[in-house]
């Protein structure tokens, strides 16, 4: 059947709508904090063969995770298994998943008796179990470490529920309710999708629907290509680097790319990629084509249908048993930060040759903290999840945005008056972080200073972030944004620094202070105006020795721009050249090298003592 | 006496009288050019020229309505007060910082999704002070610092208002309330915005946006409001002003002034408010309204006779966390551009070609090809159609269709009716996704339609959406202002409790609403209404323990243990009807108490048929395109005039009036009712 350009374009539009509205469903009758506040959890549509058909705004990150599961799935249970009122459900890493966290729910639709669908969720879950709160424990050196595992298995066989399954998950996870809660919302989710899908083959006949799946892909594979001829034909290289499993705290991790464009598409292989590590580092088999898929998809338009379709252009290659392809049983659970660095090394690929396209790289991390213990007052266990996000990256035209999530990842921050009326913590700030923008010509987005307390009892800390050793980087002269830092301000007043991943004890009245990073800046800073860099002076963005040193802008005693110590300051600052400026050996040392400067020092991860801004209220 | 309703559009202005002429009650509306720079005098303009075509005096006008967007473009614009803000030590930033999330997922260039533009950085300032959730005082605050940074803010600054919002002030209002005693005596009569009085709910940033909101609009608010009341007052017009709010009902000016938030959507409410006085009075309580224009389409539900509200809105990307009528708007419009993406593939919208350059067929130097393009192609508008405000050139659409259907590869009119079909499907997906996400199906819905665009396309996405009525108000152009002088006067509200169902005490609960009562009882007192003529309602948002979104349930008065368990009932019920499930888990918890107060000022409201404006009468017959019929085909034309109340047109027609085209697709037929809406049905 010959399917016109109008039917096309309309079911695009009516499955996209099915889509957004299983995730309607899934945010509003969620139950744990991350997904109902933080927004981590996805839907899609999928066919029956297994591939993406539309997809819900939410997560890059998990939008391809879903290829996977959906071929594990079939490939244990083939269609002509599933019955009606199945539903299915796995986190296996192995076996489809993303990490345990992540639990992936599959309802099959059914029309004539035929299967012509899949409606999917995933939600990041606030525990499933394992040796740390949160199921990510950034020292696991084994997948059971991190948590109870599901390989692909039936929660429901003709709508009754697998109470056997439920009995022993709830068993096996730290906070049984919400798990189960959040698990039937997802359940919700899918059944949203069985329920629109039917309404449409009852309108439009299953002949039409089955026609306009292949036609709908084919549509996105011909728009996918057609942008793919923009990007000039050849070989372009890039290497970011991960600090470290979260076990050899010392040994950095690289993620090494070389992106092929040719008339046949992009291919995209990661030989030179650091071998499987021991911890949690690794990302699971597929894992990688989420962050292959994202950038493709920023840098082509968005245009484009996010559906399979778009995906066939684009080849990837993986070295075995690398932090891209690791085997059985290695831990996987922190590959998000992995993933984050392969946008990085993607977009710094073809920098060169889509100057209009790539922006300064962004933040590069999520401050992720899960917080579990015995609530001393209640005597109930709880675990307490956030991920405070940085700044984005400078682009050709824009300075980035202040603490805004960026790729991958899509999660909100939680407000300090919904944590505390729920966990026993204390938020005692969460404000800009000074000068942590890449200086330029456009300004890097800054970062946050995130502050928490602990108010009773003791928890289990599970923290992960990167880049607290290599910052994000610049471009066409603009310096790399500020490093991550966290620091642990313990009982005795002593000051623990922690590398990125690590599980720390923390006792009431203590408190991990964030510093997230901020994004690359872009161009010369000595091209910025010196009127923008006085705005950030005035605005706490910019300290006023950075904008001496950085941008040869001079900020006089009276607070007021200094125009003719301006001019001749910047006449003989030297220019920077076009290269990226990578920071590895870079203006945290050039600058702590002269006077004392806080900036270089809280970048470094030093010391904390921020730059006092002149328009916080003295105590 | 005469009622004057006046809504404040971005190009014209609309004002509608009803008054009384040989002992009958006759409803008379005009157009009057909006002026962009002082909305005032347009108003007066307008009022000024009704009265004397109606031939009333000014001194009869009892009550003048009116919906602005004086709020809105002060936003949009950012043109509003300069103002400070105190925050909590360590939270000076949350305006700025918002909650991190970013709206569109793939643009590598975002633009900051925060209102930092309200108070950056320099004028904000952090005062040590610190509450916990109880509203215990685990920092007091400290008053030398907060006079330095007042003093800051006024001297160095300049700043014309300061916004106050502190972490758990909604708990415990007592640091913001001394704030405030500081700040006047230092500086008296500087506008003042504390967070727990402007919006008394917990989430930081969402409340301090509001309470920056607050300060930057209400001196642009408050000034307009007064220079309005002294030109009428000149102009020969005593009575107060009532200002439309977001929510659909009406507020005094006092009141407006005092909260200029609530009436940022005041322009598109009222027109929800007039479709269901409408869709009411003709015998449709349930409808769903599509007011499609140049632009966008705008898209509410209306339950009951009531239209569905939300306290979960937004301006821009920016939080407004006030009741508003819960009106969607996605990019389809009559100036929607159709155009082909690389691989081909047909997209209609959702960039507009407005009304500059506007649709290929204004000649006005747009040649893309528009919805309003495609209009014309088939037939379903005509040249005379736009008379008097466009001269229209249906060659000009001719070519841009045919440039686009080359291209395609499909001929001229599938290619026309192509477009509509699709952004008629894109109105129905919206509509979809609106009324499911409430727990409502569509189909048990009458579409209630205006605009310029709505009559034409209405009929095709009812049939879309598999409803079988739909609804042409009887002058579609003059909703708004209909809406206003129908709407209530209404003050809501609201405080957090956070209580457990299954453990709170009802008198804690009753105790609340007394509070509340008394609060809006006051504002009532104010307004001059006496306290019979005043309806309370009562309500509660809830919530599952452990989720976060919460569902307005009805609270019975007074509160008792049996009145708590039938509200927990009946959200376990609306939980179920949205949702799908009910939690066995989490018990259910009360997260906020809201009280409205209503005087439904003129519930006798009737009034006559008025006259059609005067048009020039079209052809009888035309060719336009139908697909289900294979084609072109000859098309009765007619007059709005031409149909007497109980005569039956049979699809295909199309029917001409002053301020709007409705299309009766084939097997549909359409009747005027005694009210003079026509009222479409499927066969």
């Amino acid at each position: 059947m010959k399917i016109d350009p109008v039917t096309l374009e309309v079911f695009r539009n009516r499955l996209d709508a099915i889509a957004q509205e299983m995730q309607n469903t899934l945010l509003k009758s969620a139950y744990s904090i991350m997904l109902k506040e933080g927004g981590d959890c996805s839907c899609a549509l999928f066919s029956a063969a297994g591939e993406t058909i539309a997809q819900a705004v939410s997560n890059p990150i998990h939008l391809a995770a879903f290829l996977p599961a959906a071929q594990h799935v079939l490939a244990r249970f083939p269609a002509a298994t599933m019955r009606e009122g199945d539903v299915f459900v796995l986190n296996d890493p192995y076996n489809g998943g993303t990490h345990v966290p992540d639990v992936i729910v599959m309802v099959p639709v059914f029309a004539e008796g035929v299967l012509i669908a899949i409606g999917c969720s995933l939600g990041h879950h606030q525990d499933m179990g394992g040796m740390a709160p949160g199921s990510m424990p950034a020292n696991a050196t084994e997948l059971l470490q991190e948590g109870f595992v599901i390989p692909p298995t039936r929660l429901y066989a003709q709508g009754v529920l697998n109470e056997t399954l439920v009995e022993i998950l709830r068993r096996n996870v730290r906070v049984p309710d919400m798990v189960y809660g959040d698990l039937m919302a997802q359940v919700a989710a899918g059944k949203t999708a069985a329920l629109r899908l039917g309404h449409l083959i009852d309108r439009h006949g299953l002949e039409l629907f089955a026609a306009v799946v292949p036609a709908l892909l084919d549509h996105a594979e011909r728009l996918t290509r057609a942008e793919l001829a923009r990007i000039p034909p050849g070989t372009y290289t890039f290497e970011d680097i991960i600090d470290s499993d979260g076990i050899d705290l010392d040994r950095q991790l690289r993620i090494a790319v070389t992106v092929t464009v040719s008339a046949a598409g992009m291919h995209v292989d990661f030989a030179g990629t650091s071998p499987q590590a021991k911890g949690p580092a690794n990302c699971p088999p597929g894992a990688v084509l989420a962050p292959v898929y994202y950038a493709v998809h920023a840098l082509l338009g968005a245009a484009i249908p996010g559906n399979s379709g778009a995906f066939r252009p684009i080849t990837v290659s993986v070295p075995e048993r690398s932090i891209l392809s690791p085997v059985a049983p290695a831990p996987v659970g922190i590959r998000y930060h992995t993933l984050k660095r392969v946008v990085d090394a993607l977009m710094g690929a073809l920098s060169p040759v889509l100057p209009r396209r790539v922006p300064a790289a962004p933040h590069g991390s999520d401050l992720c903290m899960s917080w579990g213990g015995l609530d001393a007052d209640t005597g109930r266990a709880f675990v307490y999840m956030e991920c405070t996000t940085g700044g984005t990256g400078a682009t050709w035209h824009s300075d980035g945005v202040d603490h805004m999530a960026c790729d991958i990842g899509n999660s909100r921050n939680i407000p300090a008056e919904a944590a505390e009326i729920d966990f026993p913590v204390r938020i005692w700030a969460n404000r800009l972080r000074i000068d942590s923008g890449g200086a330029g010509e456009f300004r890097g987005g800054l970062g946050v200073e995130r502050v928490v307390e602990l108010r009773r009892g003791e928890v289990t800390v599970s923290h992960r972030s990167d880049r607290h050793f290599t910052p994000p980087w610049g471009l066409g002269g603009g310096w790399p944004g500020a490093r991550w830092t966290t620091l642990v301000e313990r009982a005795d007043g002593s000051r623990d620094t922690v590398p990125g991943r690590l599980i720390f004890r923390l006792s009431a009245g203590e408190r991990v202070v964030g510093l997230t990073g901020g994004g690359g800046g872009h161009g010369d800073p000595l091209d910025r105006p010196p009127s923008a860099v006085f705005d950030d002076v005035s605005d706490g963005k910019v300290s006023v020795q950075a904008a001496r040193k950085l941008y040869g802008v001079v900020i006089g005693a009276d607070a007021r721009l200094d125009a003719a110590a301006t001019a001749s300051l910047r006449a003989t600052m030297a220019r920077r050249g076009p290269a990226i400026d990578r920071g590895m050996r870079g203006w945290a040392l050039e600058i702590t090298n002269g006077e004392s400067d806080d900036r270089g020092a809280i970048a470094s991860g030093v010391t904390l003592s921020a730059p006092t801004s002149s328009r916080k209220a003295a105590p | 006496m005469t009622i004057i309703a006046v809504d404040i559009g971005g190009t014209f202005t609309d004002i509608c009288a009803i008054f009384e002429q040989a002992g009958a009650r006759r409803l008379s509306w005009t157009k009057e050019p909006s002026t962009r720079t002082d909305p005032v005098l347009g108003v007066v303009r307008g009022v000024t020229r009704i009265l004397e075509e109606i031939g009333q005096p000014p001194s009869s006008v009892t009550r003048l309505l009116h919906g602005t967007t004086v709020g809105t473009n002060a936003v949009l614009e950012r043109r509003g007060a300069r103002i400070g803000l105190l925050m909590t030590d360590g939270f000076e930033d949350t305006l700025e910082l918002g909650r991190g999330f970013r709206s569109n997922m793939y643009r590598l260039d975002p633009e900051p999704e925060t209102p930092g533009f309200l108070a950056p950085g320099r004028r904000r300032r952090a005062v040590p002070e610190r509450l916990d959730a109880d509203g215990e005082v685990l920092i007091p605050l400290d008053e030398d610092a907060l006079r330095r940074a007042v003093t800051e803010l006024v001297v160095q600054e300049g700043v014309e208002a300061i916004g106050v919002c502190y972490l758990f002030s909604y708990v415990n209002s007592a640091h913001e309330r001394r704030t405030r005693e500081i700040i006047h005596a230092l500086y008296p009569g500087l506008p003042v915005s504390l967070s727990h009085e402007v919006d008394p709910v917990f989430r930081e940033y969402e409340r301090t946006c509001m309470t920056a909101l607050d300060a930057y609009l209400r001196p642009v608010m408050t000034g307009y409001l007064e220079r309005l009341s002294g030109a009428l007052r000149t102009a020969g017009i005593a009575c107060d002003v009532l200002t439309m709010q977001s929510r659909g009902s009406l507020a005094s000016t006092r009141a407006a002034g005092a909260r200029p938030f609530t009436t940022l959507l005041s322009g598109p409410a009222a027109g929800v408010v007039g479709a269901q006085r409408l869709a009411t009075e003709a015998g449709f309580p349930d409808c769903i309204t599509l007011d499609m224009g140049g632009t966008s389409a705008d898209i509410a539900l209306i339950t009951e006779g009531k239209p569905i509200t939300t306290a979960n809105g937004s301006i821009e990307h920016y939080p407004l966390r006030t009741l508003m009528v819960d009106v969607n708007t996605i990019g389809a419009g009559g100036g929607s551009v159709a155009w082909l993406d690389e691989a081909g593939g047909l997209r209609v919208g959702p960039r507009s070609a407005g009304a500059e350059p506007g649709p290929a067929c204004y000649g006005r130097g747009g040649s893309e090809p528009t919805v309003t393009d495609a209009s014309l192609v088939l037939g379903y508008l005509s040249p005379e159609q736009f008379a008097g405000s466009i001269d229209v050139d249906p060659d000009a659409a001719h070519r841009a269709i045919e440039r686009l259907a080359q291209r395609l590869g499909l001929p001229l009119l599938e290619t026309a009716e192509g477009i509509h079909r699709i952004v008629n499907a894109r109105m129905a997906d919206e509509i979809r996704l609106v009324s499911l996400r409430r727990g409502f199906d569509p189909r048990e819905f009458a579409l209630v339609l205006f605009g310029g665009g709505g009559p034409v396309c209405g009929w095709a996405v009812a049939r879309e959406l598999e409803i079988a009525t739909a609804l042409v108000p009887f002058a579609p152009g003059a909703l708004c202002a209909y809406g206003l002088s129908t709407a209530a006067l209404e003050y809501d509200e609201a405080v957090t409790v956070k209580s457990r169902a299954d453990t709170v005490d009802p008198a804690a609960l009753e105790a609340a609403f007394a509070r509340l009562d008394v609060a809006g009882a006051r504002r009532m007192a104010e307004d001059g209404v006496a306290a019979a003529d005043v309806t309370a309602a009562r309500s509660a948002d809830m919530r599952h323990i452990g989720q976060s979104w919460e569902l307005k349930v009805p609270v019975a008065a007074p509160v008792t243990a049996a009145a708590v368990a039938a509200t927990v009932a009946s959200f376990n019920q609306l939980h179920e009807r949205i949702y799908g499930h009910v939690s066995d888990h989490g018990a259910a918890e009360f997260v906020n108490l809201r009280m409205t107060h209503t005087h439904a000022i003129d519930r006798d409201l009737r009034r006559s048929v008025p006259a059609a404006p005067h048009m020039t009468a079209p052809a009888p017959m035309r060719r336009c395109y139908f697909r289900d019929l294979g084609g072109m085909v000859d098309t009765a034309i007619l007059t709005r005039a031409a149909i007497a109340p109980g005569t039956t047109v049979r699809g295909p027609a199309v029917i001409h009036q002053f301020d709007t085209t409705t299309v009766v697709g084939p097997g549909w037929s359409c009747q005027a009712d005694a009210h003079g809406n026509l009222v479409l049905k499927a066969d």
